[in-house]
């Protein structure tokens, strides 16, 4: 794809997404991701796989509905439709900081260089960059903001409290 | 028909500019007066260059304006478009001692 | 004041460098004008009617005299030579060029100073009391409590991308002079059962088209709950809060659908959770802060002075000016004094690169170095000597800073207008000068005591026409500038929103709409003590109306 950056890295996307409304209903081999209506339809199925298996939320959806899967889930992947609407941030840090999900947080979506240094400081570890944008450009996102105030994902506390 | 002319801002300086076509050569104005006013059913060469220049990065979103002819010239149809055309209906707060960049060296283009 | 650490200080250079990026990649073509827009929004800059506005932050309106100079510079610079300060404690700069941003922001990082989240849907620069660690009536410095938002909220990496902007204000005295009651979110010191202070936590406050008063929805917080709180709220928010309808994104509508009980049961939830994370703070976290907000070093002063005596009674200029605008000060021998944004020549809340020079000055000699700036678009020096007053009244003459009407009827708020403004619809700044013009008669002003007027070009309301006691909407009708009146609003610790009192008014009809409403107040008033709105209150609208339209 070209597109995938994982672990502040270019990376190949191993994953296959399957929505439900292909029209071929056989899952497909290898480690597949679903919507979060398909996973729990299907769930015990899906369970029952050899491969990993990842979910995608809608923004407006419950990520606490996951928590019972979260030890087998390895991706969960997150949407910003548009660069403005920022409900995902709080869905990563739930995951990571209330349900301590340890596996692939991934966004994807109106995904460009400028929001990517609060993306991974709410969990995300890995992006899907929008079509079209410089991926390798993208990644200088990473480096150029080293101070943060706040605790998130990626701190427990707040620089005041860092000393200690 | 009204009269118009294509209006932005210029994107360097954020100043207000209007296109003016000289021989099919574009070129942007910070006076009105010196626009190319046409009617709407005969623009397409001016939007064709405004287009251009927004695509060329040297204004941001040009829009028609509906222009009025006066001895003067060309003067916008609006209250809102009259003042972006001349400025603040006031005098701008100035210090008696301090010379500013004057607005010719900051108009551009 | 606070001081930056050396992390401060990285911050802001690395934002500087980053958006010196995006401003090259926005010339160069690599960031279309919507991309490049969000990014420039995040940072302060507009493009206006006539050319980019660059606000800039003043971290609840405390200003250093060199802070002060670098703005004059700024404006000498890279600008027209003015600027102006707005309801919102900060300063805007009318005609920057976008080359120039990057400069003009390192010129700001230099002396401490930014654009960060000064637009764009984020929290905004929070505010507070003008006369914070010098007010008589304060319960508590609210200062340090500001400077932990401000570090909380500064790139929030969940909060970077609400609904909508998100504006904070602390108030830490029993009068309200920071407006708590029309922010997203209000806080007020207050004293706790237990005689320990703590907060008051008003939610859901706003102008605009669909103007509220803030909700109370915790009536005592725990000051060591401030920021997991804050968390909270902002958290319920950024989940919740509408995103389909640019009219009904604020927190205040989420509020008002969700209802004032289920919106505190879903933030106390979630509060819950949270409350003992890292964000709470203990005692030696706020008790660091507070270092930098210390008194200082007053001297032990009798509260009289026999010159400033002589001064009032011998110089009836001085003392107008020292009646209105002097205010006492905690510490005996000092005053608080405001320098009012508000003459006949000037629009409001504008000053040149000279006054912001010889402002600088006047805090230097005479209070301390510090400066700050005020909802109602107006200036304090807040340490300065009785025995001082009457040489910085002379100073503050010679700088037209002297004008005898704070919080009265010609010190107006305005928003910059249809002049200035690409979403105004009406003009603003030439309505408040015929309104100074024509109430120039010192004794009419002071016979009607406090009264406000603000005006807006648009319902937007960035003028807060809403919570004047007299408030002047103005609106375009069939491309004519008309003036809409409502009556009865206040941004004080009595908030209310005001009333519309009927069909709206010509241009040049306005002023004189505006003189048969303080009539009929000065006509219906029980006592001279009475006010504008305690009248107002007590008759309603009708003697208005009907002097009005009868």
């Amino acid at each position: 794809m070209g597109n995938y950056i994982k672990d502040r890295k270019p990376a190949t996307d191993e994953w296959m997404p399957f929505t439900g409304l292909e029209d071929n209903d056989t899952l497909p081999s290898g480690d597949i991701y679903v919507p979060l209506e398909e996973w729990l339809t299907r769930r015990e199925s899906l369970l029952a796989r050899n491969s990993r298996l990842g979910v995608s939320l809608s923004n407006t959806d419950d990520v606490s509905l996951l928590i019972p899967d979260l030890e087998r889930l390895d991706l969960v992947v997150l949407e910003f439709p548009k660069m403005a609407d920022g409900r995902a941030f709080t869905q990563a840090r739930l995951l990571r900081e209330r349900f301590g999900f340890k596996g692939e947080i991934r966004a994807t979506g109106d995904v460009l260089h400028d929001q990517l240094f609060y993306m991974q400081r709410c969990g995300f570890d890995a992006f899907e960059i929008r079509d079209g944008q410089d991926v390798d450009g993208s990644l200088k996102a990473f480096t150029e903001m080293t101070v943060t105030y706040q605790p998130a994902a990626d701190e427990e506390f707040p620089i005041w409290r860092r000393e200690d | 028909m009204a009269l118009q002319v294509y209006t932005a801002s210029l994107l360097k300086e954020g100043l207000v500019a209007y296109l003016s076509l000289k021989d099919g050569v574009p070129s942007w104005t910070a006076d009105i007066r010196e626009a190319t006013a046409d009617t709407a059913d005969r623009l397409d060469s001016l939007k064709a260059a405004a287009e251009s220049a927004e695509q060329d990065n040297i204004v941001v979103a040009p829009y028609v304006i509906d222009v009025l002819e006066t001895e003067n010239g060309w003067k916008a149809a609006t209250k809102r478009e009259q003042i972006r055309a001349e400025g603040p209906s006031f005098a701008l707060p100035q210090d008696s001692s301090t010379a500013h960049r004057s607005d010719e060296s900051r108009r551009a283009a | 004041m606070y001081q930056y650490s050396e992390q401060d200080h990285q911050l802001l250079l690395e934002r500087v460098e980053q958006f010196r990026g995006q401003v090259q990649r926005r010339l160069s073509g690599q960031l279309s004008e919507d991309e490049f827009k969000q990014q420039r929004l995040r940072n302060g800059l507009y493009l206006q009617l006539h050319a980019y506005m660059l606000r800039v932050a003043i971290p609840y309106g405390l200003l250093s005299a060199e802070q002060m100079r670098t703005l004059a510079h700024i404006a000498r610079k890279y600008d027209k030579g003015y600027g102006h300060f707005s309801t919102r404690q900060n300063i805007q700069y009318n005609w920057p060029q976008l080359e120039d941003v990057p400069d003009i922001l390192d010129d700001l990082a230099a002396v401490e100073m930014h654009a960060i989240q000064t637009s764009g849907n984020c929290i905004r620069n929070t505010t507070s009391d003008p006369l914070a660690g010098v007010a008589r009536d304060e319960i508590e410095d609210p200062r340090p409590y500001c400077e932990l938002i401000r570090q909380w909220s500064t790139f929030h990496p969940e909060f970077n991308f609400l609904p909508r902007k998100f504006k904070i204000a602390v108030s830490g005295a029993i009068g309200d002079r920071a407006a708590v009651a029309v922010h997203d979110i209000g806080l007020r010191l207050v004293e706790g059962p237990e005689g320990e202070n703590g907060f008051e936590i008003y939610v859901g406050g706003g102008l605009g088209r669909t103007p509220m008063i803030g909700k109370l929805i915790r009536p005592f917080l725990p000051k060591e709950d401030m920021l997991t709180y804050l968390e909270a709220i902002l958290r319920v928010y950024n989940q919740l809060g509408r995103r389909d309808n640019l009219y009904k994104a604020r927190i205040k509508i989420l509020v008002h659908e969700t209802g004032e009980e289920k919106f505190r049961e879903l933030v106390e939830e979630e509060w819950q959770k949270i409350k003992a994370t890292g964000l709470y703070l203990r005692e030696q976290d706020v008790e660091r802060i507070k270092g930098f907000f210390k008194d200082p070093d007053y001297e032990t002063l009798p509260d009289t002075d026999a010159e400033f005596e002589n001064q009032l009674l011998s110089n009836p200029e001085f003392a107008r000016w020292a009646d209105k605008n002097i205010e006492l000060h905690k510490q005996s021998g000092y005053r608080v004094v405001y320098l009012s944004l508000k003459s006949a020549n000037q629009p409001p809340g504008d000053v040149t690169a000279d006054q912001m020079d010889a402002v600088a000055d006047l805090a230097d000699k005479y209070s301390l170095g510090q400066i700050r700036t005020t909802h109602r678009q107006n200036l304090v020096l807040s340490d300065v000597k009785l025995q001082d007053l009457p040489a910085l009244w002379q100073e503050l003459k010679a700088l037209d800073l002297a004008t005898p009407n704070y919080n009265h009827v010609t010190d107006i708020i305005s928003c910059p207008g249809l002049d200035y403004c690409a979403l105004a619809t009406a003009r603003s700044i030439p309505i408040s000068k015929a309104i100074t013009d024509r109430f120039d008669d010192y004794d009419f002003v002071n016979d009607l005591g406090d009264v406000s007027i603000n005006i807006s070009g648009c319902i937007n309301a960035c003028g807060h026409h809403h919570v004047a006691n007299i408030g002047i909407l103005g609106v375009n009708k069939k491309g004519e500038e008309v003036y809409q009146l409502t009556l009865g609003g206040s941004a004080r610790e009595d908030a209310s929103i005001g009333k519309i009192i009927g069909p709206a008014f010509d241009a040049d009809q306005i002023v004189d709409a505006i003189g048969d409403v303080l009539n009929v107040y000065l006509e219906n008033r029980e006592e001279p003590e009475e006010t504008f709105l305690a009248t107002y209150r007590r008759l309603g609208q009708d003697p208005f109306k009907e002097r009005l339209y009868g």
